[in-house]
């Protein structure tokens, strides 16, 4: 079997309903096999906290909406393998819908 | 404002609500404009990123006759009969021949449409019958934006990222609809005289899927909870050589659609955990290049007697061939698929050479998803469902393609596109805006709200799980009795406790709440699977794309006929029917499974 690694995801927070400002949750996501950014994101949703906004669709890169900003750098979630601990963040950090997806998305 | 609307967010009026803006319903929402009827799309995504049409391969069929008049090299060999034989005979005779035949007349228009919309096109090729060329091919990805720059340019309305959750019906007739935005979480009464609904497939019931995300079966639920016949439910498409492992490719078919292409096919070899060719011993001639059924079945078999890899697949493997000439076959595809096609899909220009090159050290774990939906609504050649003003296009609509698909989905989808499109205009031209009732909105609007205001129960994500425990181990490819009995008591036991248990206890907010949309499509997810597992129990034998371990024969004495499936007080009503028959008279004896699909598919060994 492969070996499992733990990482850190850090994520940006942003409920403009409830928060008075963005902050960041940190999540422990298991790695096992070669694992996107999206996996990480859906498995912080499945285990950790549902509540967490993000978009997802074909899971392939044919959508081309999953646009996220990792560790910075503008990418899509689906597409970029994840190694290490990583910080996710929106694209465009105003006109947050909630957490991960803003407006434009 | 009247008393049904102010319980919404938001109303809204059309003559002709399509649902999904897809193959399908993009198709028909174009062709409906052009009838100069009032169209409003509602799409669960954003046109031309959502659904299985971005991520077909893509292939469209013609036949050779009629291909000549589009300027394809055709085949004078073929001609509309034969290829409505053909599909006939590959659908084991349970087709709607009346659909068939609307199929085959209708595929030349719903090609020259991609076409004239500006739709890139690959070649024209063997796709379908190997015998003689009848494919048209292109990429997914550019057939859904051929159809959204057109749906742009008619300036079509569309409510994007909005889901339908309910049809509103009155008098036995439709009177609108009740739907939801993901993002703001406003709800939104849609009033009108017709509905297509065009919602693709219900993929969501299998943890292990093709599909995408939004393929939760809302429309043939929706339909379901309104009275509506569904047909072939238990037609569930499996498709094999599907990356198992690593997470990051686990749905892609990209291997697949590769070991259908020459050269490519000639070298891809499966293997067991021992490293054994196992298709040696389920189809020693044709080995790899048997049948998708034959494939499939041979490959879970494997699994089954613990000759599987780690994450319940089996192998694809290279290892006999040299590093040199792996690095001839990756050069091969990168010159076809980057210099040649110039495709800039991620699966062909970066994931196939990948995992090439992957190839030359280890083999790949790959196995069966649930890939195209063949059962859904019941629709007539016209698309009409069994409520007036109800009208059903592509994937979610049954009753084209009998036991087993293998032409083009993304012709057929075209095609129901295009004939809905043309008739629901002159329904809505023939009918006023029938009156809302009111006790049904409100019932609509307080069961979606319930899970947000319970604090205990289930959570959706809890109950997924339960339901993809139940998808994969007791409806899968291989059916047995036993199981698929097991399979209908737990799913009942979930429809009757746990979906009315449903809680949403992370967040209340309305907005992008995944786990409030996931559970408004649990219920659809359930009604998809459940019907499923119920006409697979009933169906005592197997055929094309159906296999029961317990009745492995193709039985045409007993079982040519379709099972149809409705709400009636509340109550699951069930009863067969026979195919429609136009021209092919349908065909006595039993056969065994393996005749059966060898008759069906002699010519026609590659999708
Ligand atoms: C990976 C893959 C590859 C394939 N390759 C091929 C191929 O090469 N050749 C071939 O012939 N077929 C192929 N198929 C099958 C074919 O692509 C599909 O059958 C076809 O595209 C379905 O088209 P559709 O318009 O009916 O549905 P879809 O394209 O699935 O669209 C469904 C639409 O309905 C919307 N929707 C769903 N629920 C709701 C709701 N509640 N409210 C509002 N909107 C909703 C969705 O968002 C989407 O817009 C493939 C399928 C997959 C998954
Ligand atoms: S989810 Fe579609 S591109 Fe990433």
């Amino acid at each position: 079997m492969e070996e499992k690694k733990i990482i850190k995801v850090k994520c940006f927070r942003f409920d403009p309903h409830k928060d008075e400002k963005p902050y960041y949750d940190t999540f422990e996501v298991p790695i096992s096999g070669k694992m996107s950014v999206q996996d990480c994101l859906v498995y912080i949703r499945e285990n950790e906290d549902p509540s967490l906004a993000f978009f997802i669709n074909c899971r392939l890169g044919f959508c081309k909406r999953c646009l996220i900003r990792v560790n910075g750098k503008s990418c899509f979630s689906c597409l970029t393998n994840v190694e290490e601990d990583i910080t996710v963040e929106p694209l465009i950090k105003d006109k947050i819908i909630r957490d991960l997806w803003s407006k434009n998305s | 404002m009247g008393e049904v609307e102010k319980f919404f967010d938001r109303i809204i009026s059309t003559d002709l609500l399509i649902v999904g803006s897809e193959g399908a319903g993009g198709h028909a929402a174009i062709e409906a404009h052009s009838h100069g009827t009032d169209v409003l799309i509602v799409t669960k995504g954003k046109i031309g990123q959502c659904g299985a049409s971005q991520m077909a391969g893509v292939d469209f069929n013609v036949d050779g006759k009629t291909a000549k008049i589009l300027g394809f090299d055709g085949d004078d060999r073929d001609s509309p009969e034969r290829f409505f034989e053909d599909l006939v005979r590959e659908g084991l005779y349970l087709n709607n021949q009346k659909m068939v035949e609307k199929y085959v007349e209708y595929a030349p228009k719903a090609m020259k449409d991609l076409m004239d919309w500006g739709m890139r096109i690959y070649g024209y090729d063997s796709v379908h019958t190997e015998e003689m060329a009848r494919g048209i091919t292109s990429a997914g990805t550019l057939w859904v934006a051929a159809i959204r720059k057109k749906v742009k340019e008619l300036k079509i309305p569309m409510l994007e990222d909005t889901m339908l959750i309910d049809l509103l019906v009155s008098d036995g007739r439709i009177a609108g609809a009740v739907a939801l935005s993901i993002k703001s979480g406003e709800t939104v009464l849609i009033k009108c005289k017709a509905i297509i609904l065009a919602t693709g497939g219900w993929h969501r019931a299998y943890s292990f899927n093709t599909g995408s995300y939004d393929l939760s079966g809302d429309g043939i639920g929706v339909a379901y909870r309104a009275g509506v016949e569904l047909i072939s439910m238990e037609m569930v498409q499996f498709c094999p050589i599907t990356m198992v492992w690593p997470p990051k490719d686990r749905g892609s078919i990209a291997l697949y659609v590769l070991s259908c292409i020459d050269p490519f096919d000639k070298y891809i070899q499966l293997v067991n955990n021992k490293g054994e060719r196992f298709m040696e011993e389920y189809d020693p001639i044709n080995l790899e290049k048997s049948t998708k059924e034959i494939v499939s079945i041979a490959s879970e078999l494997e699994v089954e007697n613990g000759r599987g890899g780690p994450h319940g697949g089996i192998f694809l493997s290279l290892k006999h061939l040299r590093t040199k000439f792996i690095d001839a076959i990756i050069r091969i595809a990168n010159n076809r698929i980057k210099n040649e096609l110039k495709d800039t899909r991620y699966e062909f220009i970066t994931l196939i050479p990948e995992l090439l090159e992957k190839c030359k050290t280890e083999d790949i774990e790959v196995g069966n998803a649930a890939h195209y939906m063949g059962g859904g609504i019941k629709v007539n050649e016209n698309t009409e469902t069994t409520i007036p003003g109800l009208f059903a296009a592509g994937e979610c609509s049954g009753g084209l393609w009998g036991a087993v698909r293998v032409a083009s989905a993304c012709t057929e989808v075209g095609v129901q596109g295009i004939i809905a499109g043309g008739v629901a205009p002159k329904y809505v031209k023939k009918v006023e805006q029938a009156e809302i009732n009111k006790n049904q909105v409100k019932e609509i609007l307080d069961r979606i709200n319930k899970p947000l205001m319970r604090d205990e129960g289930i959570t959706p994500n809890e109950l997924t799980k339960k339901i993809h425990e139940i998808s994969g181990q007791k409806v899968g490819l291989i059916k047995e009795g036993i199981l698929l009995k097991e399979a209908i008591g737990e799913l009942e036991k979930i429809i009757n406790n746990d979906l009315e248990n449903l809680c949403i206890t992370s967040t209340k907010s309305k907005e992008l709440n995944d786990e409030w949309i996931k559970a408004i499509e649990l219920r659809n997810i359930l009604t998809c699977l459940y019907l499923s597992a119920k006409s697979s129990l009933i169906r005592e034998e197997s055929r094309g794309e159906f296999y029961r371990r317990d009745y492995t024969n193709t039985d045409h004495d007993n079982w040519l006929k379709t099972i149809v499936m409705k709400q009636k007080n509340g109550e699951l009503d069930i009863k067969f029917e026979k195919p429609v028959v136009t021209k092919i008279s349908l065909p006595k004896g039993k056969l065994t499974y393996q005749e059966a699909i060898g008759v069906a598919t002699a010519s026609l060994k590659r999708e």
